[in-house]
Protein backbone atom coordinates (compact mmCIF):
# COMPACT_ATOMS: atom_id res chain seq x y z
CA UNK A 1 0.00 0.00 0.00
CA UNK A 2 0.97 3.64 -0.82
CA UNK A 3 1.55 5.54 2.42
CA UNK A 4 -0.02 9.37 2.33
CA UNK A 5 3.62 9.88 2.89
CA UNK A 6 4.08 8.72 -0.34
CA UNK A 7 1.46 9.86 -1.82
CA UNK A 8 2.77 13.56 -0.16
CA UNK A 9 5.63 12.66 -1.39
CA UNK A 10 5.46 12.03 -5.12
CA UNK A 11 2.99 15.30 -5.74
CA UNK A 12 5.39 17.14 -4.75
CA UNK A 13 8.43 16.56 -6.37
CA UNK A 14 6.05 16.55 -9.81
CA UNK A 15 4.46 20.04 -8.79
CA UNK A 16 7.76 21.40 -7.57
CA UNK A 17 9.34 20.01 -11.39
CA UNK A 18 6.32 22.31 -12.87
CA UNK A 19 6.74 25.08 -9.75
CA UNK A 20 9.43 27.57 -12.33
CA UNK A 21 7.04 27.45 -15.35
CA UNK A 22 4.02 28.19 -13.14
CA UNK A 23 5.98 30.98 -11.38
CA UNK A 24 6.50 32.58 -14.50
CA UNK A 25 3.18 32.25 -16.09
CA UNK A 26 1.59 33.98 -12.89
CA UNK A 27 4.31 36.67 -13.34
CA UNK A 28 3.40 37.79 -16.79
CA UNK A 29 -0.16 39.02 -15.91
CA UNK A 30 1.43 40.20 -12.88
CA UNK A 31 3.44 42.44 -14.47
CA UNK A 32 1.08 43.55 -16.88
CA UNK A 33 -1.48 44.33 -14.62
CA UNK A 34 1.29 46.36 -12.92
CA UNK A 35 2.72 48.12 -15.65
CA UNK A 36 -1.39 49.05 -16.54
CA UNK A 37 -2.09 50.48 -13.57
CA UNK A 38 0.73 53.14 -13.86
CA UNK A 39 -0.29 53.56 -17.66
CA UNK A 40 -4.23 54.13 -16.40
CA UNK A 41 -2.68 56.89 -13.63
CA UNK A 42 -1.45 58.93 -16.61
CA UNK A 43 -3.77 58.49 -18.72
CA UNK A 44 -6.80 59.13 -16.54
CA UNK A 45 -4.28 62.89 -15.87
CA UNK A 46 -4.06 63.15 -19.66
CA UNK A 47 -7.78 62.84 -20.11
CA UNK A 48 -8.71 65.52 -17.61
CA UNK A 49 -5.60 68.12 -19.27
CA UNK A 50 -7.76 67.29 -22.35
CA UNK A 51 -11.10 68.03 -21.45
CA UNK A 52 -10.10 70.99 -18.86
CA UNK A 53 -8.74 72.76 -21.23
CA UNK A 54 -9.94 76.35 -22.72
CA UNK A 55 -10.65 74.69 -25.66
CA UNK A 56 -11.43 70.89 -24.54
CA UNK A 57 -9.74 68.51 -27.29
CA UNK A 58 -12.29 65.46 -28.02
CA UNK A 59 -9.95 63.54 -30.10
CA UNK A 60 -7.39 63.69 -27.55
CA UNK A 61 -10.10 63.06 -25.29
CA UNK A 62 -11.44 60.03 -27.20
CA UNK A 63 -7.93 58.63 -27.91
CA UNK A 64 -7.15 57.81 -24.24
CA UNK A 65 -10.41 56.81 -23.23
CA UNK A 66 -9.39 53.83 -26.12
CA UNK A 67 -6.10 53.34 -24.67
CA UNK A 68 -7.97 52.76 -21.02
CA UNK A 69 -10.60 50.98 -22.44
CA UNK A 70 -8.03 48.58 -23.60
CA UNK A 71 -6.01 48.29 -20.86
CA UNK A 72 -9.25 47.28 -18.91
CA UNK A 73 -9.38 44.67 -21.16
CA UNK A 74 -5.89 43.59 -20.73
CA UNK A 75 -6.50 43.27 -17.14
CA UNK A 76 -9.37 41.53 -16.89
CA UNK A 77 -7.24 38.43 -19.30
CA UNK A 78 -4.57 38.55 -16.98
CA UNK A 79 -6.72 38.06 -13.93
CA UNK A 80 -8.40 35.66 -15.42
CA UNK A 81 -5.38 33.70 -16.68
CA UNK A 82 -4.08 34.47 -12.59
CA UNK A 83 -7.39 32.95 -11.35
CA UNK A 84 -7.52 29.60 -13.99
CA UNK A 85 -3.46 29.04 -12.54
CA UNK A 86 -4.61 29.16 -9.10
CA UNK A 87 -8.00 27.01 -9.45
CA UNK A 88 -5.31 24.40 -10.96
CA UNK A 89 -2.63 24.34 -8.30
CA UNK A 90 -5.93 24.23 -5.95
CA UNK A 91 -6.94 20.71 -7.02
CA UNK A 92 -3.88 19.22 -5.34
CA UNK A 93 -4.16 21.01 -2.36
CA UNK A 94 -5.54 18.38 -0.71
CA UNK A 95 -5.59 14.56 -2.51
CA UNK A 96 -8.03 12.58 -0.22
CA UNK A 97 -11.02 12.25 -1.31
CA UNK A 98 -12.85 10.41 1.24
CA UNK A 99 -16.09 9.54 -0.88
CA UNK A 100 -16.30 8.78 -4.84
CA UNK A 101 -17.89 11.01 -6.58
CA UNK A 102 -19.54 12.03 -10.62
CA UNK A 103 -16.65 13.25 -11.92
CA UNK A 104 -16.14 15.15 -15.92
CA UNK A 105 -13.12 13.34 -16.55
CA UNK A 106 -12.50 15.64 -19.87
CA UNK A 107 -12.91 18.56 -17.20
CA UNK A 108 -10.64 17.60 -14.63
CA UNK A 109 -7.85 16.82 -17.29
CA UNK A 110 -8.04 20.02 -18.48
CA UNK A 111 -7.66 21.54 -14.80
CA UNK A 112 -4.50 19.41 -15.10
CA UNK A 113 -3.03 19.99 -18.52
CA UNK A 114 -3.22 23.82 -17.46
CA UNK A 115 -0.88 23.60 -14.53
CA UNK A 116 1.34 21.31 -16.56
CA UNK A 117 1.58 23.28 -19.70
CA UNK A 118 2.81 26.63 -17.69
CA UNK A 119 5.05 23.76 -16.11
CA UNK A 120 6.44 22.99 -19.28
CA UNK A 121 6.18 26.72 -21.12
CA UNK A 122 6.38 26.49 -24.86
CA UNK A 123 9.08 23.87 -24.92
CA UNK A 124 6.03 21.20 -25.12
CA UNK A 125 3.12 21.26 -26.96
CA UNK A 126 0.15 19.30 -25.31
CA UNK A 127 -2.68 18.87 -27.17
CA UNK A 128 -6.29 17.29 -26.06
CA UNK A 129 -8.67 15.18 -28.14
CA UNK A 130 -11.48 14.59 -25.67
CA UNK A 131 -13.99 12.40 -26.41
CA UNK A 132 -18.00 12.35 -25.06
CA UNK A 133 -17.31 10.52 -22.22
CA UNK A 134 -19.89 9.69 -19.96
CA UNK A 135 -19.28 11.04 -16.14
CA UNK A 136 -17.13 8.52 -14.31
CA UNK A 137 -17.87 7.86 -10.64
CA UNK A 138 -14.32 8.19 -9.12
CA UNK A 139 -11.83 9.18 -6.61
CA UNK A 140 -11.49 12.64 -8.49
CA UNK A 141 -8.45 14.38 -6.14
CA UNK A 142 -6.79 10.85 -6.23
CA UNK A 143 -7.30 10.45 -10.64
CA UNK A 144 -5.24 14.10 -10.43
CA UNK A 145 -2.37 12.83 -8.91
CA UNK A 146 -2.26 10.04 -11.77
CA UNK A 147 -2.80 12.58 -14.54
CA UNK A 148 -0.15 14.76 -12.94
CA UNK A 149 2.32 12.33 -12.86
CA UNK A 150 2.14 10.74 -16.02
CA UNK A 151 2.37 14.12 -17.82
CA UNK A 152 5.22 15.69 -15.81
CA UNK A 153 6.67 12.13 -16.69
CA UNK A 154 6.07 12.61 -20.44
CA UNK A 155 7.09 16.21 -20.30
CA UNK A 156 10.66 15.04 -18.57
CA UNK A 157 11.19 12.36 -21.01
CA UNK A 158 11.22 15.20 -23.57
CA UNK A 159 14.57 16.87 -24.46
CA UNK A 160 13.77 19.94 -26.04
CA UNK A 161 11.00 20.38 -27.75
CA UNK A 162 8.15 17.71 -28.20
CA UNK A 163 4.53 17.30 -27.93
CA UNK A 164 1.92 15.47 -25.35
CA UNK A 165 -1.22 14.37 -26.85
CA UNK A 166 -3.92 13.67 -24.46
CA UNK A 167 -6.98 11.56 -25.53
CA UNK A 168 -10.03 10.29 -23.74
CA UNK A 169 -12.68 7.95 -25.48
CA UNK A 170 -15.54 5.48 -23.84
CA UNK A 171 -15.01 2.17 -23.97
CA UNK A 172 -18.35 -0.10 -23.25
CA UNK A 173 -18.52 0.53 -19.63
CA UNK A 174 -15.06 2.01 -19.06
CA UNK A 175 -13.60 4.86 -19.87
CA UNK A 176 -10.07 4.99 -21.73
CA UNK A 177 -7.79 8.08 -20.93
CA UNK A 178 -4.37 8.03 -23.63
CA UNK A 179 -1.08 9.91 -22.79
CA UNK A 180 1.24 9.77 -25.50
CA UNK A 181 4.59 11.72 -25.48
CA UNK A 182 7.36 12.22 -28.46
CA UNK A 183 9.89 11.25 -25.81
CA UNK A 184 12.95 9.57 -25.41
CA UNK A 185 10.83 6.03 -24.89
CA UNK A 186 11.29 3.17 -22.51
CA UNK A 187 13.17 0.11 -22.99
CA UNK A 188 11.47 -3.44 -22.74
CA UNK A 189 13.74 -4.20 -19.89
CA UNK A 190 12.88 -1.00 -17.71
CA UNK A 191 8.89 -1.23 -19.25
CA UNK A 192 9.15 -4.45 -16.68
CA UNK A 193 10.22 -2.65 -13.71
CA UNK A 194 8.08 0.45 -14.33
CA UNK A 195 5.37 0.54 -11.71
CA UNK A 196 7.80 -1.44 -8.91
CA UNK A 197 8.78 0.41 -5.69
CA UNK A 198 11.52 3.50 -6.01
CA UNK A 199 12.15 2.77 -9.72
CA UNK A 200 13.60 5.66 -11.49
CA UNK A 201 16.28 6.37 -14.08
CA UNK A 202 16.00 10.15 -12.83
CA UNK A 203 18.88 11.53 -10.84
CA UNK A 204 18.22 11.96 -7.26
CA UNK A 205 16.59 15.28 -7.06
CA UNK A 206 14.82 15.07 -10.09
CA UNK A 207 12.70 11.28 -9.34
CA UNK A 208 12.14 9.50 -6.34
CA UNK A 209 10.19 6.70 -8.49
CA UNK A 210 7.01 6.70 -6.70
CA UNK A 211 5.06 8.27 -9.32
CA UNK A 212 4.37 5.23 -11.60
CA UNK A 213 3.56 3.37 -8.25
CA UNK A 214 1.35 6.09 -6.96
CA UNK A 215 -0.63 6.27 -10.30
CA UNK A 216 -0.51 1.97 -10.16
CA UNK A 217 -2.28 1.88 -6.90
CA UNK A 218 -4.99 4.74 -7.52
CA UNK A 219 -5.84 3.00 -10.77
CA UNK A 220 -5.51 -0.40 -10.12
CA UNK A 221 -6.09 -1.11 -6.32
CA UNK A 222 -8.72 1.82 -5.64
CA UNK A 223 -10.45 1.64 -8.81
CA UNK A 224 -10.40 -1.61 -10.32
CA UNK A 225 -9.18 0.05 -13.43
CA UNK A 226 -6.06 -1.07 -15.65
CA UNK A 227 -3.37 0.25 -16.99
CA UNK A 228 -0.95 -0.44 -20.15
CA UNK A 229 2.35 0.58 -21.83
CA UNK A 230 3.59 1.14 -25.01
CA UNK A 231 6.72 2.55 -25.92
CA UNK A 232 9.43 2.68 -28.85
CA UNK A 233 12.54 3.59 -28.23
CA UNK A 234 13.39 7.04 -29.32
CA UNK A 235 9.87 7.77 -30.78
CA UNK A 236 7.66 7.87 -27.50
CA UNK A 237 5.37 7.08 -25.04
CA UNK A 238 2.02 6.16 -24.84
CA UNK A 239 0.36 5.39 -20.86
CA UNK A 240 -3.54 3.94 -21.45
CA UNK A 241 -5.71 4.31 -18.36
CA UNK A 242 -8.55 2.33 -18.53
CA UNK A 243 -11.50 3.31 -15.36
CA UNK A 244 -14.54 1.71 -14.97
CA UNK A 245 -17.91 4.35 -14.67
CA UNK A 246 -19.06 2.69 -11.45
CA UNK A 247 -17.48 1.74 -8.49
CA UNK A 248 -19.65 -1.29 -7.41
CA UNK A 249 -18.12 -1.60 -3.42
CA UNK A 250 -19.46 2.52 -2.97
CA UNK A 251 -22.74 1.95 -4.52
CA UNK B 1 11.81 61.31 -44.22
CA UNK B 2 9.07 63.65 -41.85
CA UNK B 3 6.91 60.48 -40.69
CA UNK B 4 6.69 59.49 -36.93
CA UNK B 5 9.01 57.07 -36.15
CA UNK B 6 7.99 53.40 -36.27
CA UNK B 7 8.59 51.14 -33.13
CA UNK B 8 8.48 47.36 -34.05
CA UNK B 9 7.47 45.15 -30.56
CA UNK B 10 7.59 41.64 -30.89
CA UNK B 11 5.72 39.30 -27.97
CA UNK B 12 3.78 35.78 -28.18
CA UNK B 13 1.74 37.38 -25.01
CA UNK B 14 -1.19 39.39 -26.18
CA UNK B 15 -1.43 40.98 -22.69
CA UNK B 16 2.28 42.35 -23.27
CA UNK B 17 1.57 44.08 -27.00
CA UNK B 18 -1.44 45.45 -25.71
CA UNK B 19 0.18 46.78 -22.46
CA UNK B 20 3.23 48.51 -24.22
CA UNK B 21 1.15 49.93 -27.16
CA UNK B 22 -1.26 51.55 -24.52
CA UNK B 23 1.74 53.26 -22.97
CA UNK B 24 3.91 53.75 -25.67
CA UNK B 25 0.75 55.34 -27.60
CA UNK B 26 0.07 57.48 -24.73
CA UNK B 27 3.12 58.92 -24.09
CA UNK B 28 4.59 59.00 -27.76
CA UNK B 29 3.49 60.12 -31.10
CA UNK B 30 5.41 56.84 -32.30
CA UNK B 31 3.80 54.76 -35.07
CA UNK B 32 3.53 51.17 -33.17
CA UNK B 33 3.48 48.06 -34.49
CA UNK B 34 3.02 44.94 -32.54
CA UNK B 35 3.02 41.64 -33.69
CA UNK B 36 2.43 38.15 -31.97
CA UNK B 37 4.31 35.87 -34.73
CA UNK B 38 8.30 36.76 -35.30
CA UNK B 39 7.49 35.96 -38.82
CA UNK B 40 4.98 38.25 -39.43
CA UNK B 41 7.66 40.96 -38.46
CA UNK B 42 10.04 40.09 -41.05
CA UNK B 43 7.62 40.30 -43.32
CA UNK B 44 6.62 43.86 -41.97
CA UNK B 45 10.87 44.75 -41.75
CA UNK B 46 11.30 43.43 -45.62
CA UNK B 47 8.95 46.15 -46.56
CA UNK B 48 9.18 49.14 -43.54
CA UNK B 49 11.26 51.27 -42.57
CA UNK B 50 11.34 50.63 -38.95
CA UNK B 51 13.77 53.06 -36.46
CA UNK B 52 13.47 50.65 -33.33
CA UNK B 53 13.13 46.95 -32.74
CA UNK B 54 11.57 45.38 -29.48
CA UNK B 55 11.32 41.67 -29.08
CA UNK B 56 10.65 38.92 -26.59
CA UNK B 57 13.16 36.10 -25.55
CA UNK B 58 10.99 32.91 -25.66
CA UNK B 59 8.65 32.29 -28.62
CA UNK B 60 7.43 29.41 -30.22
CA UNK B 61 9.01 29.19 -33.72
CA UNK B 62 11.59 31.66 -33.45
CA UNK B 63 13.47 33.01 -30.43
CA UNK B 64 14.09 36.47 -29.89
CA UNK B 65 17.16 36.19 -30.99
CA UNK B 66 16.77 34.58 -34.32
CA UNK B 67 14.09 37.21 -35.31
CA UNK B 68 16.54 39.65 -34.20
CA UNK B 69 19.67 38.06 -35.93
CA UNK B 70 16.62 38.30 -38.93
CA UNK B 71 16.14 42.18 -38.52
CA UNK B 72 19.64 42.95 -38.26
CA UNK B 73 20.20 41.66 -41.64
CA UNK B 74 16.94 43.51 -43.05
CA UNK B 75 17.91 46.86 -41.16
CA UNK B 76 20.73 46.59 -39.66
CA UNK B 77 20.81 50.57 -38.41
CA UNK B 78 17.66 49.75 -36.40
CA UNK B 79 18.68 49.15 -32.83
CA UNK B 80 17.63 46.04 -31.35
CA UNK B 81 15.93 45.38 -27.91
CA UNK B 82 15.31 42.15 -26.05
CA UNK B 83 12.65 41.66 -23.51
CA UNK B 84 13.49 38.56 -21.32
CA UNK B 85 12.43 36.78 -18.66
CA UNK B 86 14.62 36.44 -15.37
CA UNK B 87 15.71 32.92 -15.84
CA UNK B 88 16.54 33.75 -20.04
CA UNK B 89 19.12 36.35 -18.26
CA UNK B 90 21.80 34.33 -19.01
CA UNK B 91 20.99 33.20 -22.90
CA UNK B 92 20.36 37.29 -23.31
CA UNK B 93 23.49 37.97 -22.40
CA UNK B 94 25.25 35.82 -24.44
CA UNK B 95 23.16 36.65 -27.51
CA UNK B 96 23.96 40.71 -27.04
CA UNK B 97 27.45 40.21 -29.33
CA UNK B 98 25.60 37.15 -31.67
CA UNK B 99 22.63 40.32 -32.79
CA UNK B 100 24.43 43.72 -31.83
CA UNK B 101 21.86 44.22 -28.85
CA UNK B 102 21.39 48.07 -28.29
CA UNK B 103 19.62 47.38 -24.92
CA UNK B 104 18.33 44.11 -22.95
CA UNK B 105 15.05 44.80 -20.48
CA UNK B 106 14.25 42.15 -17.93
CA UNK B 107 10.50 41.30 -17.25
CA UNK B 108 8.67 42.60 -15.82
CA UNK B 109 9.44 46.16 -16.97
CA UNK B 110 9.77 49.47 -16.20
CA UNK B 111 7.86 51.36 -18.26
CA UNK B 112 9.62 54.68 -18.14
CA UNK B 113 13.28 52.76 -18.71
CA UNK B 114 11.39 50.91 -21.52
CA UNK B 115 10.26 54.31 -23.05
CA UNK B 116 13.80 55.78 -21.94
CA UNK B 117 15.95 52.82 -24.27
CA UNK B 118 13.28 53.54 -27.38
CA UNK B 119 13.70 56.86 -27.35
CA UNK B 120 17.67 56.46 -27.10
CA UNK B 121 17.08 54.05 -29.86
CA UNK B 122 15.13 55.96 -32.36
CA UNK B 123 17.72 59.10 -31.93
CA UNK B 124 20.61 56.46 -32.77
CA UNK B 125 18.52 55.10 -35.46
CA UNK B 126 18.02 58.48 -36.92
CA UNK B 127 21.70 59.86 -36.73
CA UNK B 128 22.56 56.51 -38.43
CA UNK B 129 20.11 57.22 -41.22
CA UNK B 130 21.09 60.64 -41.39
CA UNK B 131 25.32 59.39 -41.56
CA UNK B 132 24.10 57.49 -44.27
CA UNK B 133 22.75 59.75 -46.43
CA UNK B 134 25.40 61.84 -45.89
CA UNK B 135 28.03 59.51 -46.85
CA UNK B 136 25.55 58.79 -49.70
CA UNK B 137 25.50 62.49 -50.76
CA UNK B 138 29.09 62.69 -50.26
CA UNK B 139 30.12 60.03 -52.64
CA UNK B 140 27.73 61.71 -54.96
CA UNK B 141 29.54 64.10 -54.71
CA UNK B 142 33.24 62.56 -55.06
CA UNK B 143 32.03 60.82 -58.44
CA UNK B 144 31.00 64.29 -60.21
CA UNK B 145 33.89 65.90 -58.72
CA UNK B 146 36.26 62.71 -60.28
CA UNK B 147 34.03 63.21 -63.24
CA UNK B 148 34.82 67.25 -63.32
CA UNK B 149 38.43 66.34 -62.10
CA UNK B 150 38.53 64.23 -65.81
CA UNK B 151 36.86 66.62 -67.76
CA UNK B 152 40.13 69.16 -66.41
CA UNK B 153 42.39 66.92 -67.31
CA UNK B 154 41.27 66.07 -70.73
CA UNK B 155 40.63 69.99 -71.71
CA UNK B 156 44.33 70.72 -70.38
CA UNK B 157 46.03 67.58 -71.62
N1 LIG C 1 6.54 8.78 -20.44
C1 LIG C 1 7.71 8.20 -20.10
N2 LIG C 1 8.70 8.14 -21.01
C2 LIG C 1 9.89 7.55 -20.69
N3 LIG C 1 10.16 7.02 -19.50
C3 LIG C 1 9.21 7.04 -18.56
C4 LIG C 1 7.94 7.64 -18.80
N4 LIG C 1 7.19 7.52 -17.69
C5 LIG C 1 7.97 6.88 -16.78
N5 LIG C 1 9.18 6.60 -17.29
C6 LIG C 1 10.28 5.88 -16.63
O1 LIG C 1 9.76 5.29 -15.48
C7 LIG C 1 10.50 5.70 -14.34
C8 LIG C 1 9.61 5.73 -13.13
O2 LIG C 1 8.66 6.77 -13.21
P1 LIG C 1 8.02 7.34 -11.89
O3 LIG C 1 7.51 6.20 -11.08
O4 LIG C 1 7.06 8.39 -12.24
O5 LIG C 1 9.24 7.92 -11.09
P2 LIG C 1 10.14 9.19 -11.43
O6 LIG C 1 9.41 10.01 -12.44
O7 LIG C 1 10.27 9.89 -10.13
O8 LIG C 1 11.42 8.65 -11.94
C9 LIG C 1 11.11 7.01 -14.73
O9 LIG C 1 12.28 7.29 -14.01
C10 LIG C 1 11.38 6.81 -16.20
O10 LIG C 1 12.57 6.11 -16.40
MG1 LIG D 1 7.37 10.57 -12.26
Amino acid sequence: MVGARDLDASKMAALGSLLAGVIHDIGTPVGAILSNNQVVLRALDKLKDALAAPQPDVAAALKRLEILRSLAEVDRLACSRIGALVRSLKTFARADDVDASDADLNAELAETVRLVQAGFGKRIAIQTEFGEIPLVHCWVRRLHLVFLNLLVNAGQAIEGEGKIVIRTARDGDRVIISISDSGHGISPENQAKLFSTAFTTKPSGVGTGLGLMIVREVVADLHGGALRVESEMGKGTTFHVSLPLRQKSTE
Amino acid sequence: MNKNPTVVVVDDEDMVLTSVRAFLSLETEYEIQTFLEPERAVEFLRNNLAEVIVSDYLMPGMTGIQFLARARELQPEAPRVLLTGHADKQSAIEAINQVGLFHYLEKPWDNEQLLLIVNNAIERASLFRELKEKIAELSTANSSLKAVQARLLKAFL
